[in-house]
């Protein structure tokens, strides 16, 4: 629990000082996010090229705006979806194109609401997902999203199996801890 | 390939039931959402680097450069240049915006002949209604790119209506505007154009 406390912190204290004109700061926030915000603007987006310049002007809004981040108003992460999905929108809407909410998925079983809650949560884990230590993170993701088994995995890690259920345990609590943090 | 591998198959069995429910409400998260971007472009991330580094269009480095340039230029055209050029034969010219900081201010850049042995552009500026600074200020012409400072083309001072005789050894098609404002950070663009 301390221990993603103080990295929860940290996100605000980043923006914070990048707040204050801090590069560093800065930097440190776009290798946290940077996949993050990518990924959600190629899914709303639809191409590489769009979703990059929404990305880029995600983070610049970042670099303009975070003086105005209140830390007692909100989570920095929640702050920082709000700033990428006004991005996307403004992206989707110079092409007129997909002009309805960002959120929106070519998804006929969910509704406006649903999908902007979803939108939100694979936000969340993905942003969660960036604070994981690099072995934990790459497991996880293959067990989940690549299709592969633990065996498969160990193999293409060129890893014992046991280290690769040890570091998706060990990953998995430590997301728990992060998302139970985001969540407040 | 097959499908995401069971709970158990992941965590294995020996947890305690706190921890299989703390690890099973994350397991079904994981479960419902897409999965990751596959790499952040690193054309992204070169643009991302880019943002807030070239605002101050003056640093001390690039007003020693300016002021070197000056230099060179005034030996140029007071030593060497006077000596076989009389005249200017313009081969394009532009008409310079005023921008809000210089309502009253215009200006004209006259393009002359490319040297086909040193590259260099033949400038001729003329400026009016800008104020004298007089000191240690002086005016800067210069190109930007992207909305930032990209190079300098000379620097000046005015007395009324002005017109002072420059060069520049760039591939103007590279820049997208010309610029003239005061020589100092963060100095407001007095008057612009466009390149081509």
């Amino acid at each position: 629990m301390p221990a993603a406390m103080a990295t929860a912190e940290s996100d605000s204290r980043l923006i914070e000082r990048v707040g204050r004109g801090d590069r560093e700061a800065f930097e440190q926030l776009y290798r946290r996010f940077a996949r993050p915000v990518f990924a959600m603007a190629l899914r709303q987006l639809g191409d590489n090229g769009r979703a990059e310049d929404a990305a880029q002007e995600t983070f610049a809004a970042v670099w303009r705006s975070a003086k105005s981040y209140k830390a007692e108003r909100g989570t920095a992460s929640a702050w920082l979806y709000a700033v990428a999905r006004h991005a996307i929108i403004d992206r989707a809407r110079q092409k007129r194109e997909n002009v309805a909410e960002v959120p929106d998925e070519a998804d006929s079983r969910a509704g406006p609401a649903e999908r902007a809650e979803e939108s939100w949560l694979t936000w969340r884990v993905h942003s969660a997902l960036e604070l994981l230590p690099e072995r934990e993170r790459v497991v996880i993701e293959l067990a989940y999203w690549s299709g592969l088994s633990q065996t498969e995995i160990a193999s293409y890690l060129d890893v014992p199996l046991g280290t690769v259920k040890t570091r998706t345990r060990t990953g998995l609590g430590r997301l728990s801890t992060l998302l139970e943090e985001v969540r407040t | 390939m097959s499908e995401t591998p069971d709970f158990r198959d992941l965590v294995g069995d020996d947890l305690t039931p706190e921890e299989e429910l703390e690890l099973a409400r994350v397991d079904s998260l994981l479960r419902s959402v897409p999965g990751p971007a596959t790499e952040v472009p690193g054309s992204l991330t070169q643009r991302v680097e880019r943002i807030g580094t070239a605002t101050p269009l003056w640093t001390r480095r690039r007003v020693v450069l300016a002021v070197a340039l000056a230099a060179a230029l005034a030996a140029l055209f007071f030593g060497v240049g006077r000596g076989f050029d009389q005249g200017f034969d313009a081969r394009a010219s532009v008409q310079m915006a005023p921008g809000t900081s210089a309502p009253g201010a215009s200006g004209r850049i006259q393009l002359g002949n490319r040297d086909p042995e040193t590259g260099n552009w033949r400038i001729q500026l003329t400026v009016d209604g800008l104020p004298h600074l007089g000191g240690n200020n002086y005016y800067v012409l210069w190109l930007s790119k992207d909305g930032h400072y990209a190079g300098a083309c000379g620097t000046f001072d005015v007395s009324g209506r002005t017109t002072v005789d420059m060069t520049a050894s760039y591939d103007l098609s590279e820049y997208d505007y010309w610029v003239i404002s005061e020589a100092k950070d963060n100095a407001p663009w007095l008057l612009t154009a466009e390149t081509s």
